[in-house]
């Protein structure tokens, strides 16, 4: 049989046995209920719907400049409700027993304490349009002439770098979904690993197909459940965060999960290659906690980085670690995510990451193929490294 | 026809086979004995392909074996191995298919064989949840299913009751009948004796004596005499060339020399009663076994 049909055989028991195992259901599900809640609570905590003030008008005067707050307070999503009220003293009440967020009152706001930035913001500019265009009647000038001096376009806003709070905190998931899904699916591959040493199928699969058959055929199956995992995971949380308002789909985030997908790809193939290594060197479950030490440390390592990183995502930390191999598909992805990387730096990270799968995997697969079948005791580095020179 | 010509492999510093040279015929079953350690384990692992044998070699058909067909030889390896959270009919269908066969091809070798083997709807649970004997006849099922011509399994009747090891031996009779080559390796030499058309007897990494079982056990030592005869006492001191070696029930063993003439045995066995027994006794496999491996 040829590599690529042994290879496509192992992949499908690896995908369709885990996907029909109640661990895998669960931790779907889990996944995408903590990732549904970021979304929906990013939401609440943003953004807040519109804003409601209720603010008493006493006089005509202040009823005009009231009623243009409310007119223009509608194009920035706040509501003002106006109460018009018979006298200065009844507004004074309305606003101490707090039915009132401000009172117009002549030429003053009336306010319990500091009034609302915004609510001012609005009342002052309100009455600012009014008094000039009394101005300019007072100059002769006709409605139409007035309306055309008065409605000047707005100012356009120009970023030049991106800072909303919505790419941090779609960065912030992002980092933290793929250190999750690295380390899971690293774990799964190593875990696989193992059990078939433990269960010693490993001697009728290894009469049966080439070594190097069974390991990328775990290594794929399991990836494509991992690739699931993360685009499920993935939309459903673009789709509750921008159902509840925290952030707002655009081109650039569809790019960021393309990023994170490419990423987590290339990353978890260089992961598991390492991860595959610490399987073979032991025979027992028991034995490979142990052995994935150092490689957990390391993944943990790269995503405690993503906090420097997001914070400065333009930093020398952040610039190298989305470079290094190892961290690339946790750091990467946030600096894309925060439009801070170049695209020169987007290839080189690809490149540098690619080099190291083609480094790492061939590695892998032979070190695999020397230890498989030894049974016992856990094996050393050295002594893994000094099997796959042989 | 399997060969394998002076094989030898260590590991490190032990040395697990010597110079093995081993052949096992198409439609004969070759019981493969030995002490623990000896390296039957590791001769079949080379055999099929999972060990590389740091010299000598495997030939299958009178060419040096191809990866390809080592792949197609059944295997049942002595650590019994399966996903154990696996449901057992999954495992087979996808073992099948590892072996090459088409899935519908491979969905009804499982069927036949489960059936055959008495795991009927068993085959649906997870091999985890089944008694140990039924795992046994997973395995089994497992190393059969793509029909191949050459069968090695090492110890296939350790911890098999007795219907189990009826059902086993009568599966590899069948495969031997059918043509295939069977080597399995037991502790159980009555069994191999009973069952094995070829035995092969292997000590430290060596093969000591080889061939059929009735050869062998003809050929090696000295002949013997099993005589009964209703007398008491020693009738036999006085035959030219005999050696008494048991008495019990009147029921005599005689070792005779070699060109001793055995019917002066009987004779003198005649002289002092009526003789209800005189025939050749030859070793039991056991008693060849031990006289070749504590040679």
């Amino acid at each position: 049989m040829s590599l690529a049909r042994a290879t496509r055989l192992v992949a499908r028991r690896e995908f369709s046995e885990r996907i029909r195992s109640r661990a895998f259901q669960i931790s779907l599900a889990v996944t995408v209920l903590v990732v549904v809640a970021v979304g929906v609570i990013a939401g609440l905590v943003g953004d807040d719907g519109p804003q409601e003030y209720t603010v008493g008008a006493v006089g005509s005067g202040a009823q005009v400049v009231a009623a243009a707050a409310h007119e223009s307070g509608r194009a920035v999503d706040v509501r003002i409700e106006v109460e018009d009220q018979p006298n200065a003293a009844s507004a004074r009440a309305g606003v101490r027993d707090e039915s009132l967020d401000a009172a117009l009152v002549g030429d003053s706001i009336v306010s319990l304490r500091d009034p609302p930035a915004e609510l001012v913001q609005l009342l002052q500019q309100s009455s600012r349009l009014v008094r000039t265009e009394q101005a300019l009647q007072r100059e002769g000038l006709s409605g139409a002439e007035r309306r055309r001096a008065l409605q000047q376009p707005p100012l356009r806003s120009v970023s030049l770098e991106s800072e909303d709070e919505g790419g941090e905190g779609v960065a912030f998931v992002a980092s933290l979904v793929l250190y999750l899904q690295l380390i899971m699916y690293g774990i799964a591959v190593a875990s696989g690993v193992v059990e078939e040493k433990a269960s010693r199928v490993i001697e009728v699969l290894l009469a049966t197909v080439q070594p190097r058959a069974i390991l990328a055929g775990k290594i794929l199956g399991i990836g494509a459940l991992g690739l699931l995992q993360l685009a499920v995971t993935a939309v459903v949380g673009l789709a509750a965060a921008a159902a509840s308002g925290a952030i707002e789909l655009e081109g650039g985030d569809v790019g960021t999960l393309v990023v994170v997908l490419v990423w987590f790809l290339f990353g978890y193939l260089l992961w598991s290659a390492l991860y595959a290594i610490a399987g073979v060197m032991v025979s027992r479950q028991e034995d490979l906690q142990s052995s994935t030490t150092v490689l957990t440390i390391l993944l943990v390592i790269g995503y405690l980085l993503a906090f420097p990183a997001i914070d400065d995502p333009d930093g020398a930390l952040a610039v190298v670690a989305s470079l290094i191999p190892l961290f690339a598909p946790i750091i990467m992805p946030l600096r894309v995510a925060l439009n801070a990387a170049s695209p020169l730096e987007i290839a080189a990270s690809l490149v540098f990451l690619i080099g190291g799968i083609a480094l790492l995997v061939p590695l892998g697969a032979r070190i695999y193929e020397r230890s498989v079948l030894r049974m016992g005791k856990p094996m050393r580095l050295r002594e893994a490294w000094r099997a796959a020179r042989a | 026809m399997l060969e394998l010509v002076d094989v030898s492999r260590r590991y490190g510093q032990t040395v697990a086979l010597d110079g093995l040279s081993l052949r096992a015929e198409e439609g004969k079953l070759l019981g493969f004995v030995g002490p623990n350690g000896a390296g039957k384990t590791t001769a079949m692992r080379i055999a099929l392909g999972v060990l590389e044998p740091d010299g000598g070699e495997v030939r299958w058909q009178g060419h040096p074996v191809r990866r390809e067909e080592q792949r197609g030889f059944g295997y049942m390896p002595e650590e019994r191995g399966l996903y154990p959270k696996m449901r057992a009919d999954r495992q087979l269908r996808y073992l099948a298919e590892l072996h090459g066969c088409p899935p519908a091809e491979a969905a009804a070798a499982v069927t036949a064989w489960t059936e055959r083997l008495g795991l009927g709807e068993l085959s649906e649970r997870p091999v985890e949840e089944l008694s140990l004997g039924n795992q046994q006849r997973v395995q089994l099922a497992a190393a059969l299913l793509h029909d191949p011509r050459l069968l090695i399994l090492d110890e296939p009747f350790s911890g098999l009751d007795p219907i189990g090891t009826e059902v086993m031996s009568e599966v590899l009779r069948e495969r031997a009948a059918l043509g295939v080559a069977v080597v399995f390796s037991s502790h159980q030499l009555e069994l191999v004796e009973r069952l094995c058309d070829d035995v092969a007897i292997v000590n430290r990494g060596r093969i000591v004596a080889a061939g059929a079982v009735e050869e062998l056990r003809s050929e090696r030592s000295r002949p013997r005499l099993r005589v009964q005869v209703d007398a008491n006492g020693d009738w036999l001191s006085g035959v030219p060339g005999a050696t008494l070696v048991s008495s019990a029930n009147g029921e005599v063993l005689v070792e005779m020399d070699d060109g001793a003439d055995d019917q002066l045995v009987l004779d003198a066995a005649r002289r002092v009663g009526r003789v209800r027994r005189f025939e050749p006794a030859r070793p039991t496999l056991a008693e060849l076994f031990r006289e070749v491996v504590e040679r």
